[in-house]
C-alpha cells in the first residue's frame, strides 16, 4: 500500500493515460478508496488532464501539417536526375566502397607494374623483333651478335621445341612478308624472356625468307623442264620475300663463314655430318699446321640452296663465328642468253650438215663448210659446258668455311720474379747500413745504396740489391737479424714466356731476387703502447734518479725529462722513456718501489698489418714524480675529509644547477609556444563571443 | 515496430524518396511535438521539423540499423530545437523550479488566461518531461511508442510523465481549483 502512496504521481498519470495493467489498476483504485489525500490528488490530476487536453492539445500540428511538410521537403530537396541519384546512392553503399578501394589498389599495382619493367620488357622484346626483322633484310653484321641468343636458346631447349615454334611462326611470317608494316598482334601467350623472343623473331624472318624460296625452287624445276622462253627480263631483286616472280630464276647462292673452333678435325667431322643431313657434300677440304701447332684450314661444302640457311644456322653451333657472308647472284639472263645462243648454234649446225649432205660439189666449199661446222660445234660444246657449270652452281650452294683452331698457346716456360721489401729499425743506422753493404759478393749485387742525414740529425738510408735466387733466403734472414724488422713484403710474379695460357708441363725458373731495404732510426718508430702514470713521493729528485736506474736496468732509454717546483713547494719531475715490450711489465712492477703509483692510463695502438715483433716493439712510458705541497702533507684526517666533502657538495650543487639550466633550456620553448597558443585561442574565442553578443543586441533592437 | 515499417525505414535509408515521404507523413507530427515541447512556439517548431527532415534525408546513410531510425530522427529534431532555443535565449532558463507562491501570485494577476498559465507551468519542466508531455497530449501516443521515439528504456516513461504531471498539478493548483 505504502508503495502506491509513494508512487502516486506515476500511477495517477498512468491510470489517466490508460497504461496501467489490470492488477495495478485494481490495487490503485483500492488505495484511492482508503486514502483521502490520494483521492484528492486523483481529482486534481483528472482536472489537470482535462486542462491539458483542452489547452496543449490545441497547439498540436494542424491537419495540413504533413502535406505541408512533404511539399516543403520536395521544394528544399529537389529530386536529382536518376543517374546522379543512383551514383550517389551507390557510393554510399559499403560494398561499393570496398569494391572501389580494391579497384584502386589493383590499379595502383598495375601502374606500378607499368612503371617498373614488366610490360617494359614486353615492349623491348617487341622493339627487338622489329629491329631484327628490318636488319635481317639487309643482312647487317649485327646478326652475328643476335645469333649468340639463338645459340643460348638452342642449348637450353630441345631442338624439337624450337622446330615446332618455328613452324608455328611460319604462318605469321607469311602475313608479315606480304604486309610488312603492321606488327603481328598475336604475340606468344606465355611470357618469354627477352632472348627467346628475339630468337622466335629471328626464326620468323628466317622462315619468311626461306619459305617462299622453297616454293620457288620447286616451281623452277618444273618450268626448266618445259621451255623457259616465256621468261622476261626482270630487274635484279633483293632477298626480299616476294613470292612468285622468282619462280624460274637461276640464282647462285654462296656463303662464306669464318669460325674459330677448338678442334679442327672434330669440326670437319661435324660439318660433314651437317652436309649429309642437308643433302649436300663436302667438296674440298684443306688444312695447314701453323707454327704454334694449331690447325687452320678451309672446307667447301655444297648443299641444296633450300637448305643453305638451315645449314648456316647449324654451323654456328660449331664454334665462335667470326665472320659470315651470304651472296646471291642472279644468272638468269646469262643462262637464258647462252641457252638461246646455243639453240641458234644448233640450228646453224643442222643447216651446215644439210649443206654438206646436199650441196657437196665444190671441195673448197666443202672444206669451208666443214671448218664452219667444227667452229659451231666447238661453240656449242663451250656453251653446253657453261650451262652445265651454271646448272651445277645453281643446283648447289657452295659454303666456304674457314676454320681456325683457337689460339690457346701453352707457354714454354715461366719465370718466377721475386721482389722483396724490407723496412728496418736500427739503433745505429750507419752501422747497420755498413753491415748490409758488407754482404756484397758476386751473388749479391748492390745496385743502389744511400744514407741521408737531415739537419735535425735524423738518419735514414736505403740499400737496393739483386740476389741470386739460391742465395736469397739466406741473405734475407741475415739482414733481418741485423735490426728490428718493421715490415717485410715479398711479391712473386710468374711471367709466362712464349704464350699466354696455362701450361701444366712448362717448367718454372727463378729469376734474381730484388731486395729493397730501408733503414730508419729506432726513435722514429711509433711506440706500440703509451703509458702515463704519476708517482707521489716526498723526495722527487731522489726518486727520479732511482727511476732512471730502474729504466736502465730494464733496457730502457730516457727520451726526455724535466723538473719543476712551484710556489707551494710542490715539485714535479717528468720523465719519458722507452722500453721494449718484453721488459714493460717488469719495469712497471719495479716502479711500485718508488712510491704510490697513481692515475695510470695505458693506450695501445695495435697495428695488425705490420710485421713488427711484438716483444721487441717499443713502448713509451711517461712518468710524473711529484710531491704534495707543504701545507697539508697527507690528505687524510678530519679537516681534509671535511674539505673534501664540502668541495664535493659544492661541485654537486653546481652540477645540479647546471642540469636545471639545461632542462629549462629544453622546456622553455615549448612552454612559450603553449602559452602563445593559449593566448591566441583565448583572443579568438573572446572576439567571437563579442561579435555574437553584438549581433544579438542588433536583433534585440530590431 | 512491424516489419512493414522496418522495410520502409530501410528503403528510405537506401535512398527511396517515396519511402522517406511516407516516413514524413507518419512521423512529422511526433517531431513537431518534440520541437514544440522544447520551444513552445508553433512556427519555430515547424521550421525545426522542416530542417530536421532535410538534414535526416541528407545524412540518412549514417543510420546502419533501421530499427533506430525513429530515435535517430527524434534526436536530430531535439538538437535542432535546442539550438534554436539557445539562440533565442542565450541564458539558460534561469530558474527551473519556481516556488508555488510566485506562480500563485502570477495566477492571481493573470487569472483569466488559463492557457498561458498551463504553458508557463509546462515551460518550467525539464526538457525531457516537456517532450514527453507534448508527445502524449498532442498525438495520444502510447507509452511504448513514446519511449521508442525518445530513445528511452522500457518503463522509464511512466516515471517521467508521472513526475511531469505531478509538478504541473502542484503548480497549477489554484487554477485547477477554479476549474473544479
Amino acid at each position: 500500500m505504502s508503495t502506491i502512496h509513494e508512487q502516486i504521481d506515476e500511477l495517477l498519470a498512468a491510470d489517466l493515460h490508460g497504461e496501467l495493467s489490470g492488477a495495478e489498476r485494481d490495487a490503485f483504485h483500492a488505495h484511492l478508496v482508503e486514502c483521502a489525500d490520494c483521492r484528492h490528488a486523483f481529482q486534481e490530476e483528472k482536472n489537470m488532464h482535462k486542462l491539458l487536453n483542452e489547452t496543449i492539445a490545441d497547439k498540436k500540428a494542424d491537419a495540413g501539417f504533413e502535406q505541408r511538410m512533404v511539399s516543403r521537403f520536395r521544394d528544399r530537396v529537389p529530386q536529382r536526375p536518376g543517374l546522379i541519384q543512383l551514383v550517389t546512392n551507390l557510393v554510399r553503399l559499403r560494398a561499393v566502397q570496398l569494391t572501389a578501394a580494391a579497384a584502386l589498389l589493383l590499379s595502383m599495382i598495375q601502374m606500378g607494374r607499368v612503371i617498373t619493367g614488366e610490360s617494359a620488357l614486353r615492349l623491348m622484346s617487341l622493339d627487338a623483333s622489329r629491329s631484327v626483322r628490318e636488319s635481317e633484310l639487309a643482312k647487317s653484321p649485327s646478326s652475328v651478335t643476335r645469333d649468340s641468343g639463338v645459340l643460348a636458346y638452342k642449348s637450353d631447349s630441345p631442338g624439337r621445341g624450337a622446330d615446332e615454334s618455328a613452324a608455328k611462326w611460319t604462318s605469321v611470317a607469311g602475313i608479315v612478308a606480304q604486309n610488312p608494316a603492321p606488327l603481328p598482334q598475336d604475340k606468344p601467350e606465355t611470357e618469354t624472356p627477352l632472348p627467346v623472343t628475339v630468337y622466335s623473331a629471328d626464326v620468323l624472318t628466317r622462315q619468311a625468307s626461306t619459305a617462299p624460296k622453297t616454293k620457288k625452287a620447286e616451281t623452277k624445276d618444273e618450268r626448266s623442264k618445259t621451255d623457259a622462253a616465256t621468261s622476261e627480263p626482270e630487274p635484279s631483286e633483293s632477298t626480299s620475300t616476294t613470292a612468285g616472280p622468282t619462280a624460274n630464276r637461276k640464282l647462285v647462292r654462296n656463303a662464306t663463314a669464318e669460325l674459330e673452333v677448338v678442334s679442327f678435325e672434330e669440326a670437319v667431322q661435324k660439318i660433314t655430318g651437317f652436309a649429309a643431313d642437308e643433302k649436300g657434300y663436302v667438296s674440298t677440304s684443306s688444312s695447314e699446321k701453323q707454327a704454334n701447332g694449331k690447325l687452320r684450314g678451309q672446307v667447301v661444302v655444297k648443299v641444296l640452296p633450300d637448305n643453305l640457311d638451315r645449314f648456316l644456322l647449324k654451323l654456328r653451333g660449331l664454334g665462335e663465328l667470326k665472320n659470315q657472308a651470304l651472296t646471291t647472284e642472279d644468272v638468269t639472263k646469262q643462262y637464258f642468253d647462252t641457252e638461246s645462243r646455243m639453240k641458234n648454234a644448233r640450228l646453224m649446225e643442222q643447216r651446215l650438215i644439210e649443206i654438206l649432205k646436199t650441196k657437196s660439189k665444190d671441195v673448197a666449199d666443202l672444206l669451208e663448210v666443214e671448218k664452219e661446222l667444227g667452229r659451231v660445234r666447238e661453240e656449242i660444246e663451250t656453251m653446253q659446258g657453261e650451262l652445265k657449270f651454271m646448272d651445277s652452281q645453281v643446283q648447289f650452294a657452295a659454303v666456304t668455311i674457314q676454320l681456325s683452331e683457337k689460339n690457346m698457346n701453352i707457354p714454354a716456360a715461366f719465370l718466377l720474379k721475386e721482389r722483396a721489401q724490407l723496412a728496418l729499425y736500427a739503433t745505429e743506422v750507419e752501422k747497420t747500413y755498413n753491415d748490409i753493404k758488407a754482404l756484397a759478393s758476386p751473388k749479391v749485387q748492390i745496385t743502389n745504396a744511400q744514407i741521408n742525414r737531415d739537419n735535425t740529425g735524423r738518419v735514414s738510408s736505403y740499400v737496393y740489391m739483386l740476389i741470386a735466387p739460391e742465395e736469397s733466403e739466406a741473405i734475407i734472414s741475415r739482414v733481418k737479424a741485423m735490426a728490428r724488422v718493421e715490415n717485410f713484403q715479398v711479391q712473386t710474379e710468374r711471367v709466362a714466356q712464349g704464350g699466354d695460357g696455362l701450361g701444366e708441363s712448362a717448367k718454372t725458373e727463378r729469376d734474381k731476387v730484388v731486395l729493397n731495404i730501408t733503414i730508419s732510426r729506432e726513435e722514429q718508430e711509433q711506440s706500440l703502447q703509451q703509458t702515463t702514470l704519476r708517482i707521489r713521493s716526498s723526495e722527487v729528485n731522489d726518486k727520479t734518479k732511482e727511476l732512471r736506474d730502474l729504466a736502465e736496468k730494464q733496457n730502457g732509454r730516457i727520451r726526455s725529462s724535466s723538473f719543476s717546483r712551484d710556489s707551494n713547494g710542490r715539485e714535479y719531475a717528468n720523465v719519458s722513456l722507452r722500453v721494449p715490450m718484453k721488459n714493460y711489465s717488469a719495469l712497471m712492477q719495479s716502479l711500485n718501489t718508488l712510491g704510490r703509483v697513481e692515475d695510470v692510463t695505458v693506450r695501445r695502438d695495435d697495428r695488425p698489418d705490420s710485421q713488427v715483433n711484438q716483444a721487441d716493439a717499443p713502448t713509451d712510458i711517461t712518468i710524473q714524480v711529484y710531491s704534495q705541497g707543504n701545507i697539508v702533507s697527507q690528505e687524510t684526517g678530519i679537516v681534509a675529509t671535511l674539505r673534501h666533502t664540502i668541495g664535493q657538495g659544492a661541485t654537486a650543487l653546481m652540477w645540479s644547477a647546471r642540469m636545471i639550466g639545461v632542462a629549462l633550456a629544453f622546456l622553455a620553448p615549448w612552454v612559450l609556444a603553449l602559452v602563445g597558443i593559449g593566448w591566441v585561442m583565448r583572443r579568438i574565442s573572446r572576439a567571437r563571443r563579442a561579435r555574437k553578443q553584438h549581433a544579438e543586441e542588433q536583433d534585440g533592437l530590431s | 515496430m512491424d516489419s512493414n515499417e522496418h522495410a520502409t525505414f530501410r528503403a528510405a535509408i537506401q535512398g527511396d524518396r517515396d519511402a522517406f515521404e511516407m516516413i514524413i507523413r507518419s512521423f512529422s507530427r511526433n517531431l513537431f511535438a518534440i520541437a514544440y515541447g522544447i520551444l513552445q512556439n508553433r512556427e519555430e517548431a515547424e521550421d525545426v521539423v522542416q530542417d530536421t527532415l532535410v538534414k535526416a534525408w541528407k545524412s540518412r546513410w549514417r543510420v546502419r540499423d533501421p530499427e533506430k531510425f525513429p530515435a535517430w530522427i527524434s534526436t536530430i529534431a531535439r538538437h535542432r530545437a535546442r539550438d534554436l532555443a539557445r539562440r533565442r535565449r542565450p541564458e539558460p532558463l534561469p530558474h527551473d523550479f519556481e516556488s508555488t507562491e510566485t506562480v500563485a501570485a502570477k495566477t492571481e494577476t493573470e487569472n483569466a488566461d488559463l492557457d498561458s498559465e498551463v504553458h508557463a507551468a509546462l515551460s518550467q519542466l525539464p526538457e525531457l518531461h516537456r517532450m514527453a508531455v507534448t508527445l502524449r497530449y498532442f498525438e495520444e501516443l502510447d507509452y511504448a511508442t513514446i519511449e521508442r521515439t525518445l530513445g528511452l528504456t522500457n518503463g522509464a516513461l511512466r516515471g517521467i510523465l508521472g513526475r511531469a504531471l505531478g509538478l504541473m498539478r502542484r503548480r497549477l493548483k489554484p487554477a485547477l481549483a477554479s476549474i473544479a
